[in-house]
């Protein structure tokens, strides 16, 4: 899980300084920009299949002669781990998820709360800034005390906040002692966070050293602009590092209103997984729930106005142009996102083999990696393709991309991208569902966007049953171009941004369709 | 990808733990005829199973004005072999729902698919495949050269941080080819022919110069008869010898300062220190991974507690001593001062100095490491919560020239390590002799608009 507190921020560039470029990794996918975790697909009554060419479909035609797969099973969908997944509410109301795995002597605890950027009011950064302050101390203990606590337990704590949520983690052994005194400092840190003024304003400068850092990558600039754009008067416009303003306008006082009124029992979500009996697990989540402040749950995000299509060039001194073409997309829990989901596999959500990926790295060399994908959060999030490429290529990549997305919308998958896809998400979840950190944070995904318990199963049946003409008109619906948004990162590019570039036009096989760019408004902005 | 491996090699010192006796999973180790490694470990808790082969090559073998030849090789291995065309490997894992992925180290080029279980014939049938029969196509070549440019200025040519850091290590690494950038330069990049790519191959990529990792819901009996099928046909020929990097023991005090685009000045300190394919004395080895956590082992570890929290005068401040690499190592620090307090360069550095003084002089308390040994002992039942972890520990050791059973004896190694020694380690290898500064500034501030 990606989390974007600054200072985890800035250990990150730390370890990236010391680890540097001695990695390099072929196939990167772009992560997306809120990373809840993502109740996945899962599995699945047997697909009725019996065209005997079912391979050729799966795989392509004709089929390389490799024995293994003609071996292949393709009729039985792959075998995946049991799932016993189950849910209660404690005394005052706490929605509880919970597996037992008895497997490893380990266990995993994680309370969401809605308490993220998105309730931060007038004051950018609040919601961060809350979260990150939950293990800075409290009413007994220091932060010393509290990082030596779970460290001498061999316990694990994380905290981060995104803009639908706070997040709370705990990763402990199961002997008794370790597991209760770790609990027992948990318990402590919901109940009764002190936000010392040393420790806030310490963090308080390790945000406003992350905003700086921020200015450094093109990439946070472009995902800035892009989610500014998009929720122009909507909450999830502003950043959830906050401003370098509002972060030092934020009082101790604000500090602690907010956690009374977001990290409450009534806003929690409790998911637990691990080597605990169903009785053991009641009463833990009860004796959680006991430490929170009574409170009822938020109100939901409101939905945002949609926007109208706009360009924007942000300008960086950089090789590359960052490019983000996207728009508001859906909402968890939205009737589409099957077909959505199973579509964007096809279009760019699903690496090599993808359409994005085929034409700008396969077929163009034109980027590393592109990729593209739906966001659903409370409200409506966002749907975007994100790229980056040499600067004097932005404009061929971006009418590849526009081609390639507007081509989808119009015809949909073709019958064998479709069955290829179907048979790519059957067998990816038993690896989404393999560890229990995976499954207690589909778990907790499930809690907090009030999912049904089988979600994961409907999903699978739905994406099994899905046709072309399905995904097609879910795209059109949800895709708009005249609310399509355009984001470039690098240094200006005079010309090439208010009108077509007519020599790389004529590269590209794109025929047809217009580029949004052209008919719909220029805007340029620099923040 | 990057991030999994990042979050390896950051778990301070605990990321190559061992498995504890009562929690050792079954694992079988031999090697075909052709030479070929084959290490199988069994976990039995989920239907899905990991293969990974790992080849001996990285950039450390490259010669100087090759420089990115193994990564660029790493690229062309999705680009055809002798029954598939140029990325259809990759679309038929791909239509599997399998994830597959690759990278290159110093040391190492390594290539994975975690899968279903039932797959796993698929997995290892395209891997013997490219093993020996790759097509390495010269229009391909040209296509994916330019990919790779993309991402070098994606990675270091955009990421200021990234540049400062490879230009560290040119100067950290007097004689050692460590100091030679995984991804190649880009003058590199530019001369790279398709002639050099094969004759890379050639070399480097035989079965007796790899390591085939299985980890998953599989038994010794139902594997092997497949790795025979697949692997065994893979012709017998002798690699080419490898060559531990060695470093100067003392190569003196090297500086460098680097005006970048950056937002925040940093501060980077290297030591040149062995590694556990170079020390005589593995002990001392074990006692500079002790004394990395003792320093920047989780939030309550020194550095975190006295230099952010207690005197606030770092924003950040970490240490980093990667101990399984094949040629000798760096211990580094590195942190950002606290501009909210006008904290400069200089005083962050006095003020890790001082720390550093303090543990040659102090040995740490029982105290410490005992938080320590808790953290090590959890870390190893936390990491066989995913099958991926278990084998790149076990590949990244075998690939290292180390031998994969360390994984499960490290525990023990650790807790023969006496307080003392993690001060006589301090003492010995964080001179000045032994270090390279790096500080790294904002340009002159007409730059930014």
């Amino acid at each position: 899980m990606k989390s974007i507190k600054p200072f985890a921020l800035l250990r990150w560039l730390l370890a990236l300084v010391a680890l540097g470029i001695m990695l390099a990794v072929l196939l990167n996918k772009s992560p997306r920009e809120e990373m809840p975790p993502e109740p996945t697909p899962v599995a699945a009554e047997p697909v009725a299949s019996s065209e005997p060419d079912m391979a050729e479909e799966v795989f392509g035609s004709p089929l390389p002669a490799l024995e293994s797969l003609e071996q292949l099973d393709l009729e039985t969908p792959p075998a995946r781990r049991g799932l016993d997944l189950q849910h209660w509410t404690t005394s005052q109301g706490t929605k509880v998820y919970y597996m037992q795995a008895d497997e490893l002597p380990m266990l995993d605890v994680q309370l969401l709360f809605a308490a993220g950027a998105s309730r931060d009011g007038d004051k950018p950064g609040l919601a961060m800034l809350t979260n990150a302050l939950l293990n800075e101390g409290t009413e007994r203990l220091s932060a010393d005390d509290i990082a030596s606590g779970f460290e001498r337990l061999g316990a694990q704590f994380s905290n981060s906040a995104y803009r639908d949520m706070g997040l709370i983690t705990l990763r402990s052994l199961t002997a008794s002692d370790k597991l209760e005194p770790a609990l027992a400092l948990f318990a402590q840190i919901l109940a009764e966070p002190a936000f010392p003024a040393k420790a806030v304003e310490r963090v308080r400068e390790q945000m406003l050293a992350g905003l700086q850092y921020r200015l450094q990558s093109p990439g946070a600039q472009a995902s800035e602009a892009f989610w500014s754009a998009l929720y122009p008067e909507h909450p999830y416009g502003i950043l959830p590092d906050g401003q370098a303003d509002s972060l030092k306008a934020i009082s101790r006082a604000d500090l602690q209103r907010f956690h009374n009124t977001y990290y409450s029992s009534g806003n929690a979500v409790i998911a637990l997984v691990g080597a605990i009996s169903r009785e053991q697990a009641e009463q833990l989540a009860q004796h959680l729930a006991d430490a929170l402040p009574d409170g009822p749950a938020a109100e939901l995000t409101p939905e945002p106005q949609p926007v109208t299509a706009s360009r924007i060039q942000v300008d960086f001194n950089s090789e590359q142009t960052q490019v983000i073409v996207g728009q508001q997309g859906i909402k968890r829990g939205d009737p589409d996102y099957a077909a959505l989901y199973l579509g964007n596999q096809i279009l760019g959500g699903s690496g090599f083999g993808s359409r994005l990926m085929e034409q700008v790295r396969e077929n163009r060399g034109l980027a590393y990696s592109v990729s593209s994908g739906f966001t659903p959060m409370q409200a409506p999030g966002p749907f975007s393709i994100n790229l980056q490429t040499r600067n004097d290529q932005a404009a061929l990549a971006l009418e590849v991309v526009n081609s390639t997305l507007d081509e989808f919308i119009a015809k949909g998958p073709t019958e064998a991208e479709l069955a290829r896809a179907k048979q790519q998400v059957l067998g990816q979840f038993p690896l989404s569902t393999a560890s229990n950190s995976a499954i207690v944070g589909q778990l907790a995904a499930i809690g907090f966007y009030h999912l049904p318990l089988n979600q994961m199963q409907l999903f699978m049946d739905e994406v099994q049953a899905l046709t072309a003409e399905q995904i097609q008109s879910a795209f059109a619906a949800h895709l708009d171009p005249s609310q399509r948004v355009t984001i470039t990162v690098g240094p200006p590019q005079p010309e090439a941004d208010a009108e077509p570039d007519t020599e790389n036009a004529e590269q590209s096989e794109a025929e047809a369709i217009p580029a949004p760019a052209e008919t719909s408004p220029t805007e340029k902005a620099t923040p | 990808m990057l991030r999994l491996i990042f979050a390896l090699l950051t778990l301070p010192l605990l990321s190559f733990t061992a498995a504890a006796d009562e929690s050792r999973q079954p694992t079988h180790s031999y090697t075909l005829d052709n030479g070929l490694k084959v290490i199988i470990r069994e976990d039995h808790r989920a239907p899905v199973v990991v293969s990974q082969v790992w080849y001996k090559v990285g950039s450390s073998d490259e010669p100087p004005g090759q420089t990115g030849l193994s990564h660029a090789l790493e690229h062309m291995m999705f680009k055809g072999s002798k029954n598939l065309e140029p990325g259809q490997a990759s679309r038929l894992l791909g239509s599997l729902g399998a994830s597959e992925n690759a990278m290159t180290t110093r040391d190492y080029t390594a290539y994975y698919q975690t899968l279903s279980r039932d797959q796993l014939p698929v997995a290892l049938e395209l891997e013997a495949e490219r093993m020996h029969q790759l097509s390495l196509p010269e229009d391909e070549f040209l296509k994916e050269i330019e990919v790779i440019k993309e991402e070098r200025r994606m990675r270091v040519d955009d990421n200021p941080n990234g540049l400062a850091y490879e230009r560290f290590l040119t100067q950290a690494y007097m004689a050692s080819p460590y100091g030679q950038p995984v991804i190649g330069w880009m003058h590199d990049l530019d001369r790279m022919q398709i002639e050099d790519l094969r004759a890379w191959y050639r070399a480097h990529y035989v079965p007796a110069n790899a390591t085939l990792v299985i980890v998953g819901d599989v038994y010794p009996e139902t594997v092997k008869p497949l790795v025979e099928r697949y692997f065994g046909v893979v012709p017998a020929r002798t690699p080419v010898p490898i060559r531990t990097p060695l470093e100067l023991p003392v190569g003196g005090e090297r500086s460098l300062v680097q005006h970048l685009d950056v937002q925040l000045p940093s501060l980077l300190l290297g030591f040149n220190v062995p590694s556990l394919g170079t020390s005589k004395n593995p002990w001392e080895v074990h006692a500079l991974r002790l004394l990395d956590a003792v320093l920047d082992g989780g939030h309550s570890a020194r550095l975190a507690s006295n230099l952010e929290r207690g005197s606030n005068l770092a924003t950040t401040v970490g240490t980093n001593y990667d101990p399984f690499s094949r040629g000798d190592s760096l211990f580094s620090i590195s942190g950002i001062p606290n501009l909210s307090r006008d904290v400069s360069l200089e005083q962050l550095e006095q003020a890790v100095w001082q720390q550093i003084d303090l543990i040659k002089m102090t040995p740490p308390s029982t105290e410490e490491l005992e938080r320590v040994q808790a953290q090590l002992v959890a870390q190893l039942v936390f990491a066989q919560d995913d099958i991926n972890t278990q084998a790149t520990r076990i590949g990244a050791l075998e690939s290292a020239g180390l031998p994969w059973e360390l994984v499960d004896q490290d525990v023990e190694a650790l807790q023969a390590i006496t307080p003392e020694q993690i001060s006589d380690v301090a003492r010995r290898y964080l001179v000045p002799e032994r270090m390279t500064r790096t500080t790294i500034l904002p340009l002159a501030k007409e730059a930014q608009p």
